[in-house]
Formats: structure tokens, sequence, C-alpha cells
């Protein structure tokens, strides 16, 4: 890497009773620190990492830990009429806790000054059926200078909520933090179970979940290539590409009994026809075939997909970007490029260059199309045999899954066979802080077209 | 582009289970029997997101893809609550969110309704109450009608919605 050795994964806190622990996983290991409880603070690495500026505010947010040498000590999760010195992570705080209207403190937000140059504030809630979030822009004309993305509107308090719950108990939960990604979610935390109680699953368990997972990746997939061409004015992409994914859904229903599958990983499988999912398989890669080689051939739409948005490979090394926005930009890095089931079965990264919107569409159309020479393989080896959460377990877990969004990482601490804390980092919440990165030079009109290529989540971000 | 009208032409309406497509049918046509009768021949919904996993929303966008294709029966998802008629809420009701989504609400224009969609507004989805949530909606605005589901599927969201617009008559 062009920047320091290791990629930060995920930085959060934990209370100890007497006193707070601070874990920072990166790449290659994680790091443990221990706060007072009278005196927190901890030292920063908001200079080094940009990605940890967020997991720092959100720590002060969440524990009332202060970050010595932070740049930027703003509220995250906490927003105008929070009460004061609530901090609803220590253990001390009940999840229960009726919050009072604090008085109106305004957030101040990044913003470039000078002649001429205005703000313009969006959200949060957005034109169009999508997820609130606010997006701040400093403008001269056209141009952007800077945008600053303001979230957790979504915020639901689910870290705490799932405390004192069993796997079992908190699995509805974790399948509908964010919709996007609910099957990853929901490995992810079975994942967790088996390292809890040392088991691994077998093959015919991991290539069911395996076909299910890439179902999501290829409704996501879908819907992203019919409203990034949406976005820039080409509205057929999005009803050929939307019919797709509505076919994706109508058969991840018949195989689990629901259109995007919450609850399916931990629930019996339903009999199916592995014939009748080939002959859909099939169709459908005929279907990206298809669009594939129609919409390579609208020059205008790649007018404005062509050196829009471009994220540099040294930011996307930098803020340790994951998922298609990483591999857009030339970095090499998918979870499931370590999985033996993938590993066996042909699975290759796919990835571009350029950085831009067209490179991120690429990414999406090539790794479609690998979805599904995948699945054919995967549909084979599945079997019926049921997974349930085994009782009991005691420790520390994390697991890591490739998600529609990039990886999605979740680390759970247990304790007589009870969630003593839960950790959830979406992909999306180290992508949301490289965003703005790819802003500058462009107009405001493609900021639509260069967020809706990047399709990051608000409900997993925020949870 | 003479490619994509040639298989438009050649794939014609997409019907995949006659069955359902025949259910979807009569609902569609008693759909835009009610809209004519109670909102002229056009409905506008402000759709609002106080905190869902996004589900609703994706299934609400579905509404518009070729197989339901929900725009043509006077149904539009409008981008200003001043333009609607209808607030679709979904989600949680975050303590965040709360706030905004009263300006919307105060924003539309009366005769207006509030719709509730999906599970978590009325707190059955599986979420437990958080400091952070402040559901049931109905605590917080007169909610008319409400479509229960977790998310409701697209043909769950149109019956809802003739359900809503019987309950006018």
């Amino acid at each position: 890497m062009e920047n320091g050795p290791k990629r930060l994964i995920a930085r959060y806190a934990v209370d100890r009773g007497e006193d707070f622990e601070l874990i920072t996983r990166f790449d290659d290991g994680t790091i443990r620190e221990r706060v007072s409880k009278e005196d927190p603070r901890a030292a920063s690495i908001m200079p080094r990492y940009p990605a940890a500026i967020w997991f720092e505010r959100k720590i002060r947010d969440d524990f009332g830990i202060r970050f010595e040498g932070a740049f930027d000590q703003r509220p995250l999760l906490h927003h105008e009429r929070w009460p004061r010195g609530l901090h609803p992570m220590r253990r001390d705080v009940d999840v229960h806790t009726v919050l009072e209207l604090s008085d109106y403190r305004p957030y101040r937000y990044e913003a470039i000054g000078g002649d001429g140059v205005f703000e313009v504030a969006v959200g949060p809630i957005h034109a169009g059926i999508i997820e609130p979030g606010h997006f701040q822009f400093s403008q001269a004309g056209e141009d952007m200078l800077h945008q600053e993305v303001r979230h957790f509107y979504k915020y639901r308090g689910i870290e705490k909520m799932l405390e004192g719950k069993t796997l079992a108990e908190a699995a509805p939960v974790v399948a509908r933090i964010s919709g996007n990604e609910s099957v990853a979610a929901q490995i992810a935390l079975a994942r967790i179970a088996e390292a809890a109680a040392g088991e691994e699953a077998g093959i015919g368990i991991a290539a069911r979940r395996a076909l299910l997972l890439e179902s999501e990746r290829l409704a996501h997939h879908w819907t992203d290539l019919g409203f990034i061409p949406n976005d820039a004015g080409f509205a057929a992409a999005l009803a050929y590409a939307s019919a797709r994914a509505e076919e994706v859904r109508r058969w991840m229903a018949e195989w689990t009994g629901h259109r995007f599958a919450f609850d399916a990983i931990a629930s019996k499988p339903r009999p199916w026809d592995p014939e009748e999912a080939l002959r859909r398989i099939a169709a459908q890669r005929e279907a990206i075939d298809w669009f594939e080689d129609w919409i390579v051939g609208i020059p205008s739409l790649w007018d404005r997909m062509d050196t829009t948005g471009i994220l540099q490979r040294f930011d996307a090394l930098r803020y340790g970007c994951v998922g298609v926005v990483a591999r857009a930009s030339g970095v090499a890095l998918d979870v499931r490029a370590g999985e033996a089931l993938y590993t066996d079965n042909g699975f290759a990264i796919q990835s571009e260059e350029s950085g831009d919107v067209a490179a991120r569409f690429k990414v999406r159309i090539a790794e479609l199309r690998h979805s599904l020479e995948l699945m054919e393989r995967f549909v084979p080896l599945c079997t019926e045999e049921p997974f349930a959460f085994p009782e009991g377990g005691e420790g520390a877990f994390e697991s890591f899954v490739e998600s529609s969004l990039g990886e999605l990482y979740l680390a759970v601490e247990m304790e007589e066979g009870k969630i003593r804390r839960f950790f959830f980092r979406d992909p999306s919440f180290i992508n949301w802080q490289a965003l703005h990165r790819m802003m500058p030079g462009n107009i405001i009109a493609d900021f639509p077209l260069i967020n809706k290529s990047c399709d990051l989540s608000y409900a997993g971000n925020d949870l | 582009m003479l490619r994509y009208w040639q298989k438009r032409f050649r794939t014609g309406i997409l019907t995949e289970r006659p069955e359902f497509d025949a259910r979807m049918k009569e609902l569609r046509k008693r759909l835009k029997k009610g809209i004519a009768k109670h909102f002229a021949g056009s409905l506008a919904i402000r759709m609002v997101d106080s905190g869902s996993c996004n589900a609703c929303e994706a299934e609400c966008n579905a509404l518009s893809n070729p197989y339901y294709d929900l725009e043509r029966l006077g149904i539009r998802f409008v981008a200003s609550p001043r333009h609607a008629d209808v607030m679709l809420l979904s989600g949680v009701l975050t303590f965040n969110m709360l706030p905004h989504v009263l300006d919307a609400w105060e924003q539309i224009p009366e005769p207006k309704w509030c719709i509730t969609l999906g599970d978590c507004p009325v707190m059955e989805a599986p979420f437990t109450r958080t400091f952070a949530i402040e559901a049931p909606a109905a605590e917080h605005l007169p909610v008319a009608h409400h479509i229960p589901g977790c998310p409701p599927s697209p043909d769950r969201i149109i019956e809802g919605l003739l359900e809503f617009l019987e309950k006018l008559d």
C-alpha cells in the first residue's frame, strides 16, 4: 500500500465496568487499549487513518471518550436536540431511557468560504423513494468544491438493542438491519454462532448460503444497473433492469418464502427444484449479455459516466474503501477471495482501474455475470440440511462477509450465551466517508449519478 | 436503440404467472376506479422513511417496474410534500428523524392522509424499543390507514392502497 502498511477495518469501545476498552481492528490484527472512566481520553488516529473520523466521533457519542489530537470533535449520532451528556452505550444507561429534547445546538457543517462560494443543503428527506440523510455542498457556480455527508437520521440504537439477547433472539433483528444486505448480515451472525460453538458449516449449508448471498447481489446490482443510467436521464435501462431484479426477488421468495430472504439462513430450507433454478440462472445470463451489448452502444450515456466522480486509488487505499467502490478504483479486495467454496469454484475478483462512475458500472456488470457463473456451480452442491443457532457461547468472535455493498464486519462478545457487545460495521460506514473525494471537479447535477454509482446503505450505516 | 425497441416489441407485456397476473389485473382496475372517484384520477404520494431497513422502499420502487407499473393507474410518488395527498410512512420513527417527519407532514396541504407502511411504524417488526425509537407512529400523527408486512410485497401494497380508498367511500 502507498500509505502506511495497514487498512483500518473498525474502531469501537466496550464498557468493562471499571473502565473502557478501546478496540481497533486493522487488517493485520487487533489493538486493545484501556481507557479510564474517570478521565476518558485516548489518542486519536484520524490524522493517519481518515476513516477513523466517524469511528472516533461515534465512540465519543456512544461512551463519552474524548480523542486527543482529533481535528474533528463534532457529534456524529447525536443531532441538534440530543440530551446533553447522555452516552447511551455506557452500561449504566438503560436501553429504554426516554430521551428529553434538549436545547437546539446547531451542527457546524464543513464549508468552504470565499467570494461567490455558496452552500447547498440537501436532505434529510430526499426527492424520491430513498433513505434519509443529509448532504451539504460548497459550490462555485455549478462546480462542487466540497461535500459533507451527514447521516444517522435512521439511528435506531441496534447495538444496544441486542445486548442481553441470545444469538437466536438477535437473528430477526440482524436480518433487518439493512434490507439491501440482509442475507450477508444473517450469514455473518451464523458464522459468529458457529465460531462460538467451535463448528464449521458443511459444504451443503455453505453452498446454499452462497446461493442466497449471490441472489441478493444480483437483485442489488440489477437495481443499480437500472438506476445509474436513470440518473443520467436514460430511463429505458431502469425499465429493463428493474424487471430482472423483480425476477430475482420472485425466485428468492420461492426458495425462502421471502422476497428478501429475511430469516432464511436460520430456517429450514424449503424443498426446491434445482433444474428450474439452473434454467432461471441461464435466462439471467442471457439477460446480462443482452443488457451489456445494448448499453455499451449508448454513447450519450457513457458521455455522462466516463471520467465522472473519480475516486483515485490512492484515496481508496487511504480510506480503506471496500466493495465495488474499492474494486472500481483498482483495489483488489473481496472477502470471497479468501473462502474455499468460492476459490474452488473459479472465483475471480472483478475490478477496474479508472475509479469513475463508468468503472463502478462496469464492475457491477462483471460481478453480476460472475455471480451467475458461480451460482450454476453452487446449485448442485446445495443440501437441505437445516441450520439452528447453538445454545451458549462465551468469548469474543468476529466474522466477515462480502455483501452486495462490500466487506461487512461483525464482532460479537458473548457472556453465558448472551450478547454482551454487538458491533456491526457496514461496508457503507467506510465508503460514505470517502464519497466527498469523488466530488471536486464535478458539477452538482452529477452528484446523484455519482452517489448512485456507489449505492451505499443508510440503514446499515446508521444502525 | 433500435435493438431495444425490437426487444420491447418481441417481449410484449410481461406475464409469468397467469393466476397472479389475473389477480393483479383485477386489483389495478379497482384501484384506477377508486383513484378516479376520490382523487380525480391522480393520487400523489410522498414516501417518507423514518428509520426503516430500506426493504419497504425497495418494494415501493418495485411498484414502478414493468411487472406492476403503478404509475399508469394515476399513482405518482412525488418529490415535494407540497404536491402530495398522502404521506406513506415507513420505519420506526427514530428520535433523529421525528422532527423532519413532522415537518414534512406539516408541509402537505389539506386534505391529507397518513398511511403507515410495513411493520416498523406500528412496532410489530422484530425491533424492540430503544431510547432512539419513537414509534408507534399513531402517537405522533393521525394515521388513516396501515399496510402491514415486513416488507409488504408490491401486490400487498397495491391491495393496501385499495383498502385505503375503500375507507374513503
